[in-house]
């Protein structure tokens, strides 16, 4: 039996106890704080099968023990006992059980733990085997103490050669797919179960019960009817929604570089297996956790594991304690973190759900979507207005019973009423609803990869934008020169000095200047000659383009200058020179970065091919020139060079400076258009970019970020120095942050939440997923967009376009309103029926609607228009409005009140119609009729006016119209008015055939409340946005 | 009538003070916009505090500035280079709005004729003073003059490494026993030194090197220098390190008695640096420095202040008032009326006199930064154009 596998699998009780996780007793009690509960922490539990199924089968035993579980991932065993019972007994028990069955239960030598988890499957493995006392760590968590050869040499494996394509597969079926476990889709069964696990079935239920006891079987029957259609609407709605959900948060097959069989190859993450020997390269996802073998610079971003934003330098030497926390093991790399920077090898330690990531995700367990706020706010609601109708029809119960009518018939009315009032469709309506709404992005290439992103969308109230990349091309070329005192354009790779055509090989410090760009130049040419593809940073790739176009023949100058030493720019130096060995014995030093710093290390420049002297004068003329160019958005590069005369001279001061090149990444299309449309829509903008803020303030101005006011930019190379508080404060107003690095991003991003704001921030590079991860809404790039921005983020725009952002932000807001519409139209309804009861009954006028009647209402009329609002199109003016307050309930007390006066209105043109019929025809079941068809028209009327809170009949806008809505409602009201014309449904509803004069008494009594609704409706709303308004602070004035 | 014996003491600050950096920002952004495009309108005026500068400025202008670097620079210049604050880490904000272009159009003001010099009214209302007086070479009282020789000598120490541990910061004070109306005695010195943190020295050797350093040389050439009885205090509130932006904070234009005649005479409450020429709050007070220093220079007294009063949407000033302190050889009505002859006091004249648009380009973009330390008037380093006493003769 190999410690291979013990390493892997095995826990570290019987370990150097230097680990953080065990702790020095065996039994040590975690929590007991509920009466008859507690949790335990057991030594040896902890990622050990075998125990745990040991122990779960001795607790039981103890007489005071009701029920034990054990996880072996926390090693905890949860415990319920008789409270009477003291827990240190039991404790004291527990810890004689485990001494008494020392061996039993928890093996001394793991050799001998034959049950452990997945043993059988594993054959003896020759190598280690031999020496079941070999020095090999028997804590999976000491790799990083180890050297890395001894690892090397523990897992099986070679640095150079790697796993053999035998042993792999051979691993592979000992240790099993490198994969996290996935939780299982909900069975359909579960869904359809899940219908009835609400509050308002449940009072249905009871309805049933009630009805069936009190003989009223066919109600009864109804309301099952009811339970059951409400269920299979909701599975259907549900299940669907389902798979959509389901389909969150996917991300494609991984693959990963390994070498094996001495071979570089990409396979896929899943067929990892430890003892693999990982090439790490920069933006590559560690697939596995492992041991760092060879570190070029290698940097990783380990935030989604230790929560450290700034990536970490991996180093190869063991660390001298085996105790440390993750974020301190600095050899190791593991699983799901990214490669940032540089290069590296390492060895595959652990895989799976034994990696550190896999553990964290067993330990969460779910890795289903939360519940979003809105449908929790949801599920309250829906409680709320149980209660709420529950104590009316008490209410009315009561009134009846005092009326005089008879107690049976009023308890069956009351509970019908109940039934009819409880608004069972709302969580149905929200979940559809915002699966309904990804799929329409998903039509418009907006990826939605979390649930409660659709509701986020639509309130985002700032978005950071990427410069690069988002609101440029990223395609970066140069478009002027300033050399021996010339400004001299570019325009289609042709040379232009003051609009007349020149040739830069006439020029020697242009020529010059071109050399030196290639030379400090680490671009590669790849291809023919005429033909070459460009590989490297944009800037580079700009200055090479226009060396080529030049007609420098860049892989002779390169092949006379070999390139002997490289120093990059670093945080302190923002200058990049290089080293070439020339002809003879001669060096050549080719300086290229930031002018201002390239300028100070100069003391000649080159004018006319003359070397002279710098002066002050010439200094000042080339800074105002760097300001210019800089002024007009171009990034601007200072070029000097030397050719010291002795190997080892090499004085900065003796640079010979050559001129600048400015270039330029040109913005897209309709970028300007779309910074107004955002602005319209109430969203700030916030630039990021690294450039200059002259640069950045020439863009902000292009595109108008600042909406008119002025342009607030904050320039900072060192964010993160920057107070917390203080960063908030200023963040709020800032319209570009310049200069900054994309690390800044994260505490941008936070910074605006710390004010209250709701943001969101695209972003697609690797550094980004911080920023990504932290933002109320990360949006990534679907095409330029690395794979890790694309984990990380909430909402993928595939098409790389921004403008899809804001067709996401409407559909947010769309889907968020329609919500609102259909609780809008449950709740207006609902009360209405309500109202007409308790009026009725409160008057003496008997009770309008019979228990089939409120059926029919619950069943018919209720859930399709409610349906077919949530499906509502976008309004007219939805991205004219400022972002809803994020802190405000979805249905708020002005609200109500609002909904309340609707169904009022309702009610009263239901009494009316009935009203007339009882004088007409002395009440009875003709009455009944005419208030059931009045009250039923005028709530599907009502679903019109719940289409818009502000927008009606009588408004100057209309709203697009609703295929859907039209259909339910025409459907619905069809069904409606077969109930008195279609005699077999007339007798089942106890409805009398109706004559003209009713008709109309019915019409006039639906009509008029809802035109009065609609009339009243853009009152309302204004009453509302001026209270608004009123808590505004005052627009601020200029002056002098 | 003026007081004949009495204390005075004035201070002055060195550059790398809050207060100093913020005024040397702000011009230089005015220097740079004049530099590019002479007829810029910039307002610029800063703030800063730790490790965070604020720029606010509007202009109209053709000319187009990195305005965070032109900050950077200066803050470069100054030799701060402490982690807390240093031109390349701290944070700058700019908030910047473009004014819109004057409908008219730009006239040279050495170029225009008598109506349209006219025509260019005050677009602001404004008290200016001028003063001067014969304390001292530069006809400045002599406590201001004594304390600006001091502040420039701290910070000259610093740049000529004969103090190397000194940080930018730096406050330095002169009290002046006047008899009879002339300075008597040096009653005290003052200077509150700051030093790099890394490089901490103890008082003693502070006290020595200032002493050796700044004092002894300043007063050098001095006709009137410490005596037995002369209070030095050096840091009398103990050692501060780094000082500087991480330890206070500084804004535009609260130095003004800096500025001006440190409060031996009236001065503007409004700041001077960070203007363009076009405002009179700034260039007013150079033109009655002009005046009083040309009726001192011309014996017409041994103090003279003159005041400047404009009303917006008048191009001459609603009232000229000079005060001698009862020193005049001539009626103060008498020399105001001289003045009036002599001195073209209207915005526009003001500008043509002191060629103020073309300054920085004559300066290569250092005329108004250079201003904004150790006062905008009597200065002899500059040759500024309203410290002549070319008019004195006229006067006499």
């Amino acid at each position: 039996m190999s410690l291979l596998f013990d390493q892997m699998q095995r826990p570290s009780f019987f370990g150097t106890g230097a680990t953080e996780a065990e702790p020095p007793e065996p039994v040590r009690i975690v929590h007991a704080a509920v009466e008859g509960r507690a949790r335990l922490k057991i030594r040896g539990l902890y990622r050990s099968e075998s125990v745990r199924r040991k122990l779960e089968s001795a607790l039981p035993r103890h007489d005071a023990i009701r029920h034990a579980s054990a996880n072996v991932l926390t090693g905890r065993v949860l415990i319920v006992f008789d409270p009477a019972r003291d827990l240190e007994e039991i404790k004291t028990w527990l810890e004689q059980l485990l001494l008494d069955a020392g061996h039993e239960i928890i093996p001394e030598n793991p050799i001998d733990d034959s049950g452990s988890l997945r043993s059988s499957q594993r054959p003896g493995s020759p190598v280690i085997s031999s020496d079941p006392n070999s020095v090999l760590p028997q804590d999976r968590k000491n790799w990083h103490a180890l050297p890395g050869d001894t690892v090397v040499a523990a897992l099986e494996t070679s640095m150079e050669f790697g796993l053999s394509q035998a042993s792999v597969e051979r691993k592979l079926g000992h240790f099993g797919v490198n994969s996290l476990p996935e939780t299982p889709p909900r069975s359909g069964l579960s869904i359809f179960l899940g219908q009835f696990k609400s509050l308002p079935v449940a009072l249905l239920g009871v309805s049933a019960v009630l009805s069936a006891a009190t003989g009223g079987l066919v109600d009864a029957a109804v309301i099952l009817g009811v339970v059951l259609i409400n269920a299979g609407t909701g599975y259907v709605a549900e299940s669907q929604s389902e798979r959509t959900i389901n389909a969150l948060g996917h991300v494609a097959e991984q693959n990963a570089m390994v070498i094996r069989d001495a071979r570089l190859l990409e396979v896929p993450a899943k067929s990892l297996v430890p003892g693999d020997i990982l090439v790490l390269t920069p933006g590559a996802r560690v697939a596995a956790d492992g041991r760092v073998l060879e570190s070029r610079n290698l940097m990783v971003d380990e935030s989604m594991l230790t929560g450290e934003s700034l990536p970490v330098a991996k180093r190869v030497s063991p660390l001298d304690q085996p105790d440390v926390s993750l974020a301190d093991r600095l050899n190791m790399v593991y699983m799901g973190t990214v490669v940032t920077g540089g290069s590296g090898l390492s060895v595959v330690v652990s895989t799976g759900r034994y990696t550190e990531i896999g553990t964290i995700q067993s330990l969460v367990g779910e890795t289903r979507p939360p519940e979003t706020p809105m449908q929790r706010q949801l599920a309250i609601l829906g409680n709320q207005m149980v209660l709420l109708s529950l104590s009316i029809c008490g209410a009315m119960f009561l009134i009846g019973l005092v009326r005089g009518h008879a107690w049976l018939q009023m308890l069956k009315t009351s509970i019908s009423l109940a039934v009819a009032a409880v608004p069972e469709g709302l969580p149905t309506v929200a979940t559809t609803t915002l699966a309904l709404g990804i799929r329409t992005m998903n039509r418009h290439k907006v990826l939605v990869r979390r649930l409660d992103a659709v509701e986020t969308l639509g309130a985002v109230q700032v978005i950071c934008l990427d410069k690069t990349g988002t609101l440029t091309l990223n395609r970066m070329s140069v478009l002027a020169l300033h050399s021996g005192g010339r400004r001299i354009t570019v325009d289609s790779d042709v040379f232009y000095d003051a609009g007349v055509r020149i040739d830069p090989y006439q020029s020697d410090e242009l020529l010059r200047l071109l050399h030196v760009a290639v030379l400090c130049n680490e671009v590669e040419l790849n291809g023919e000659k005429g033909n070459y593809l460009l590989k490297g940073s944009a800037t580079e790739g700009a200055l090479m383009h226009l060396a080529l176009a030049a007609g420098v023949s860049v892989e002779a100058l390169r092949q006379r200058y070999p390139r002997e030493q490289v120093e990059y720019r670093t945080e302190t130096r923002s200058y990049m020179s290089t080293t070439h060995s020339a002809q003879g014995d001669g060096k050549l030093v080719a300086v290229k970065g930031n002018p201002v710093e390239v300028l100070e290390m100069c003391g000649w420049w080159l004018k006319d091919g003359a070397r002279l002297p710098l002066t002050q004068a010439e200094r000042t003329v080339i800074l105002m020139e760097n300001d210019r160019m800089a002024a007009e958005a171009l990034r601007v590069l200072g070029f000097a060079y030397v050719e010291p005369k002795q190997a080892d001279q090499s004085s900065a001061d003796e640079l010979i400076w050559l001129g600048m090149t400015g270039m330029a990444d040109p913005l897209r299309q309709g970028m300007k258009e779309l910074i107004a449309l955002f602005h319209q829509a109430g969203i700030d903008t916030v630039m990021i970019t690294g450039d200059q803020s002259g640069t950045a303030y020439a863009i902000g101005k292009e595109l108008g970020l600042s909406g008119g006011s002025e342009l607030d930019i904050l320039d900072s190379t060192r964010l993160d120095q920057l107070d917390a508080e203080v960063l908030a404060g200023l963040a709020q107003k800032v319209n570009i942050f310049s200069r900054v690095s994309p690390a800044n991003k994260l505490q941008i991003v936070q910074a605006l939440q710390r004010g209250g704001k709701i943001a969101a921030m695209t972003g697609d590079g690797i550094n980004d997923g911080p920023a990504l991860k932290a933002a109320d809404i990360g949006v990534a790039m679907g095409g330029t967009g690395t794979e890790v921005a694309r984990s990380v983020a909430d909402v993928i725009l595939e098409d790389d376009n921004l403008r899809t952002m804001i067709v996401a932000v409407s559909e947010g807001r769309t889907i968020y309103n329609n919500i609102r519409k259909s609780i809008h139209f449950l709740t207006a309804t609902n009360l209405s029926e309500i109202m007409l009861m308790l009026g009725s009954v409160g008057t003496g006028l008997g009770t309008p609607l019979t228990t089939s009647h409120l059926l029919w209402i619950n069943l018919v009329t209720d859930i399709f228009p409610g349906l077919a609002l949530a499906v509502e199109p976008p309004e007219p003016d939805v991205l004219q409005q400022p972002p809803r307050d994020p802190g405000e309930p979805i249905v708020g007390p002005a609200d109500f009140k609002r909904y309340g006066l609707e169904s009022l209105t309702m009610a009263a043109g239901s009494m009316g119609g009935y009203g007339y019929a009882m004088a007409r025809y002395g009440g009875g079941q003709k009455a009944s009729t005419i208030a059931f068809m009045t009250l039923t028209m005028g709530q599907l009327l009502h679903a019109y006016s719940c289409r818009s809170d502000h927008i009606g009949i009588f408004s100057h806008e209309t709203l697009r119209s609703n295929r859907y809505l039209d259909l339910a409602s025409g459907g619905t009201a069809l069904l409606q008015w077969a109930t008195v014309l279609v005699p077999g449904v007339r007798s089942l509803l106890g409805n009398t055939p109706i004559g003209p004069l009713d008709v109309a008494a019915i019409g006039a009594g639906s009509v008029l409340p809802f035109f009065l609704n609609e009339a009243t409706k853009d009152a309302a709303f204004k009453d509302k946005r001026r209270k608004e308004l009123l808590s505004l602070p005052p627009a601020p004035r200029e002056y002098g | 009538m003026m007081k004949q014996n009495f204390m005075f003491t004035s201070e002055s600050v060195t550059d790398g003070h809050p207060d100093k950096l913020c005024d040397q920002v702000s011009d230089a952004v005015v220097d740079r916009f004049l530099q590019q495009d002479p007829f810029s309108k910039v307002i610029a005026e800063c703030a800063v505090s730790t490790g965070i500068l604020f720029i606010a400025a509007r202009f109209a202008s053709s000319a187009s500035i990195d305005i965070p670097e032109v900050a950077r620079r200066v803050i470069h210049q100054l030799g701060y280079e402490q982690a807390d604050f240093n031109a390349r880490d701290c944070t700058i904000m700019t908030s910047l709005t473009e004014l819109p272009a004057p409908s008219y159009p730009f006239i040279d003001e050495r170029e225009m004729s008598e109506e349209e010099l006219e025509s260019v009214t005050a677009k602001n209302q404004a008290n200016v003073f001028g003063f001067a007086c014969n304390q001292s070479p530069a006809f400045m009282p002599l406590p201001i003059s004594l304390s600006h020789k001091l502040a420039r000598r701290l910070t000259a120490t610093r740049f000529q490494k004969q103090i190397p541990y000194l940080a930018p910061d730096g406050k330095t004070q002169v009290g002046v026993e006047y008899r009879e109306g002339r300075p008597y005695r040096i009653h005290s010195i003052t200077i509150v030194a700051t030093q790099q943190k890394t490089a901490m020295r103890g008082l003693a050797p502070l006290h020595d090197d200032l002493n050796a350093h700044v004092i002894e040389p300043v007063f050098a050439t001095e006709t009137l220098r410490p005596d037995s009885r002369t209070h030095i205090f050096i840091n009398p509130e103990g050692l501060v390190a780094d000082g500087g932006p991480s330890l206070h904070s500084g804004l535009t234009g609260r130095k003004n008695a800096v500025d001006t005649y440190g409060e031996y005479s009236r001065h503007s409450e409004s700041a001077l640096s960070g203007k363009d020429p076009s405002r009179i709050d700034r260039v007013g007070a150079y033109a009655a420095r002009y005046a009083a220093k040309n009726v001192v220079a011309a014996g017409l007294a041994q103090a003279c202040e003159v005041h400047l009063a404009y009303s917006i949407g008048i191009s001459r000033p609603v009232s000229v008032q000079v005060d001698t302190f009862g020193t005049g050889r001539i009626p103060d009505t008498e020399i105001t009326a001289r003045i009036l002859d002599h001195f073209d006091f209207r915005p526009a004249g003001i500008i043509r006199a002191f060629n103020l648009r073309y300054q920085p380009q004559l300066f290569r973009g250092l005329f108004y930064r250079k201003l904004a330390v150790y006062g905008q008037v009597g200065r002899m380093d500059i040759g500024l154009p309203w410290e002549s006493t070319d008019k004195a003769a006229l006067l006499r």
